[in-house]
């Protein structure tokens, strides 16, 4: 048997790593998401402690790699009797951590945000949570398509990370079947065309909303 | 007959930024289907003044009442939470010297989009009034148009159709044509004056002498932070009281 | 957590620097080099590493340094495993720099080199001289920025046996059965690295806008 029909027998195992990549990575970016969003406001908020408290979680997470933090949820929370399973850990951390950034992200284009935009909205009667929902939010994330797009692309790139403890993600695929039937180039190659595809099509998606901003007059030119 | 009372009372407001007093002890009343102006050399706190009463600033000191309910304070002197206060700011409307059209949305979506999500009007009414508010500045042909595409003046045209789409009971403009070129400065002033006539209550921020003496009823003339002079059109241009008031007379005739 | 287990850290914490900083030390020339054969639109060349850099932002360092670990030895290239992590580094951080450089040639003001035109000099020559020593300032925050990135990512060369700052913390859990501990000092060195380069990069990035056109 040829090395390709080798890896065509072993598809099924290609698929299901893909699989389990695809939805690691969908679920947490969505989850990154939504708790950024949800981090911004009170990133920025008045009470003292609420700000640095987040400030800190945010910096914290922006200076430490995603691994050890993964760690940190696998290897150091049964210590305190709480006992994750590779999949939860994995998810739990990409999305805790990401979301991190996402806040950092749309805090930054927040402050660049005419402070005519709020008070407009807060002129006719928003304020709280609709106000950064209807009025701040589209405009934060026209703003930052690329860059937001660029940290879909971590989140890809991390759930890789997570075949260290054990998670059976697109490379512990590949890796498996090279380790099992000694065939090396191919499954890598098709496991990096795969992340190459996906991460085409978050520029591409990350193009379209580019250009809506730009219809617009946002996203800085 | 006892007097009715007036849409907007400014009771002594202060307000200082940096330990420098900007607002000193301004009062004011505005009854209903007046226009009144304010006018004053830059610096004279005349936009502060504006912004204390819809709270966009907190004023130090002072009470703004709204139809005789306090603004931004409870009956036992407590703050207002944002809820309360973003509910009171939806029966005054106000246009900002830079527009602040939310780029986001279409000319019309500007227009619906307070009345839909802060009011809960149904959406076909809302877009039913704000197609009739665009008509009544003359935009009705860009309801689909972005901001970014309008000139400065179309832009602020919008923002008067989306303050007024929610029914306010006062309308305030802060300097609404400082930032406009001078032949689109027109067009905005021309709307402002029917929107008067039409008996809307307005206060209005301005450096537009010929709007202030053909428009409103009161003329009030603020400097370094305290009201110098208030009469009515007539008698503040043609017979100024005060030496501060002459000499800005001379600088804008 | 042992005296032993501290020494543990420390050498984990050593060979991750170690291999971050030659990484480094070759990513950013060599992604200097390319973005050049890139802006200078070399026929053939700039369209691989056009191809280059797409493949090398999207491909995850992991997947990257097990590729390189197992597949190499079949081209007859037999090759370390400290070897794989830092040349799977350095592909990874070339391609990101290759980007960051071509950014700075872009954004450079186009007023400059109109005027050293008029003034008769040639590409070479106002390249080396009125370019270059403003563009390396102008990339400098980012080229900063993809360093924390890189030693971020540099837990990636724990899957080919390699034992740094991360790695060595299961090595130690195994030996005292406490997971957290070293879990925590790891993390804590961690975050003081890349503090440092996030306030060098903070502190670039005002000293830069000084001089920006």
């Amino acid at each position: 048997m040829t090395d390709w029909e080798i890896v065509l027998k072993e598809w099924p195992r290609l698929a299901s790593g893909f699989g389990t990549t695809l939805l690691l990575f969908g679920i947490s970016a969505v989850g990154a998401f939504l708790l950024g969003a949800l981090m911004v406001g009170p990133l920025r908020s008045r009470s003292k402690i609420v700000r640095i408290a987040l400030r800190s979680y945010v910096d914290g997470m922006r200076m430490l790699p995603f691994l050890i933090f993964v760690y940190l949820l696998f290897y150091g929370l049964p210590t305190f009797g709480v006992k994750l399973d590779a999949w939860t850990a994995g998810l739990l951390g990409l999305t805790v951590y990401h979301c991190a950034y996402v806040a950092e992200i749309l805090r930054g284009a927040w402050d660049q945000l005419p402070v005519g935009q709020t008070e407009s909205a807060q002129a006719h009667g928003y304020h709280g949570l609709r106000l950064i929902r209807r009025i701040v939010l589209p405009q934060l994330v026209l703003n930052t398509a690329p860059v937001l797009g660029n940290q879909l692309i971590y989140i890809l790139k991390d759930t890789s990370f997570l075949m260290i403890i054990t998670v059976q993600d697109l490379t512990y695929a590949a890796s498996s079947i090279q380790s099992m039937y000694f065939v090396p180039l191919e499954p890598f190659l098709i496991a990096m065309a795969l992340y190459w595809a996906i991460s085409l099509l978050i520029e591409g998606f990350v193009r379209v909303v580019h250009g809506t901003a730009k219809e617009r007059g946002l996203g800085h030119a | 007959m006892p007097e009715e009372v007036p849409v907007l009372q400014v009771d002594g407001i202060s307000k200082s930024f940096d330990g420098v007093e900007v607002v000193s002890n301004v009062s004011l009343k505005i009854h209903s289907g007046e226009t009144i102006s304010i006018l004053g050399p830059s610096g004279s706190g005349k936009s502060t003044l504006l912004r204390c009463i819809n709270w966009l600033e907190k004023p130090d000191r002072g009470d703004v009442y709204l139809a005789g309910k306090r603004v931004g304070r409870k009956e036992d002197d407590q703050l207002m939470s944002d809820h309360e206060l973003a509910s009171v700011r939806t029966q005054m409307g106000m246009v900002f010297q830079s527009f602040n059209l939310w780029p986001h949305f279409t000319v019309l979506q500007n227009v619906i989009e307070a009345p839909v999500h802060v009011l809960g009007v149904s959406k076909d009414d809302a877009v039913v009034r704000g197609e009739h508010l665009l008509e009544k500045v003359g935009l009705e042909a860009k309801r689909d148009a972005y901001p970014y595409s309008l000139s400065g003046g179309q832009k602020q045209r919008v923002a008067i159709a989306r303050a007024l789409a929610m029914s306010p009971t006062v309308m305030l403009f802060d300097e609404p044509t400082s930032a406009l070129d001078p032949e689109l400065v027109g067009e905005v002033l021309s709307v402002m004056r029917d929107l008067a006539a039409e008996g809307m209550t307005m206060v209005v921020v301005t450096h537009e002498m010929s709007f202030a003496r053909d428009v409103c009823q009161e003329v009030v003339f603020m400097d370094d932070g305290q009201v110098v002079e208030q009469s009515t059109p007539d008698k503040f241009f043609s017979n100024p009281q005060t030496d501060r008031a002459k000499r800005f007379l001379t600088r804008y005739e | 957590m042992t005296a032993g287990g501290f020494q543990m850290l420390l050498d984990g914490a050593w060979t991750t620097i170690w291999i971050s900083l030659i990484a480094i030390v070759c990513g950013v020339p060599i992604g200097f080099g390319l973005s050049l054969i890139r802006v200078s639109r070399v026929p053939v060349l700039s369209q691989i590493v056009v191809l280059y850099v797409s493949l090398g932002r999207a491909t995850p360092l992991v997947t990257l340094a097990l590729f390189l670990f197992v597949t190499l030895p079949v081209f007859g290239i037999n090759i370390d495993k400290y070897t794989a992590g830092v040349v799977a580094l350095t592909l990874n951080t070339a391609s990101f720099n290759t980007e960051v450089w071509r950014s700075a040639y872009l954004a450079f003001p186009q007023s400059q080199i109109e005027a050293a035109r008029a003034t008769g000099m040639t590409r070479a020559l106002y390249f080396r001289r009125i370019m270059f020593p403003q563009m390396w300032f102008a990339a400098l925050p980012s080229l900063v920025n993809e360093m924390t990135l890189l030693i971020k990512a540099s837990p990636a060369i724990a899957v080919i046996g390699v034992v740094d700052l991360t790695r060595v913390t299961n090595r130690i859990a195994a030996q005292t059965y406490e997971p957290l501990p070293p879990i925590l000092i790891a993390g804590v060195m961690y975050i003081l690295f890349i503090g440092v380069l996030v306030r060098l990069q903070r502190h670039l990035e005002k000293r830069a806008e000084r001089y920006a056109p």
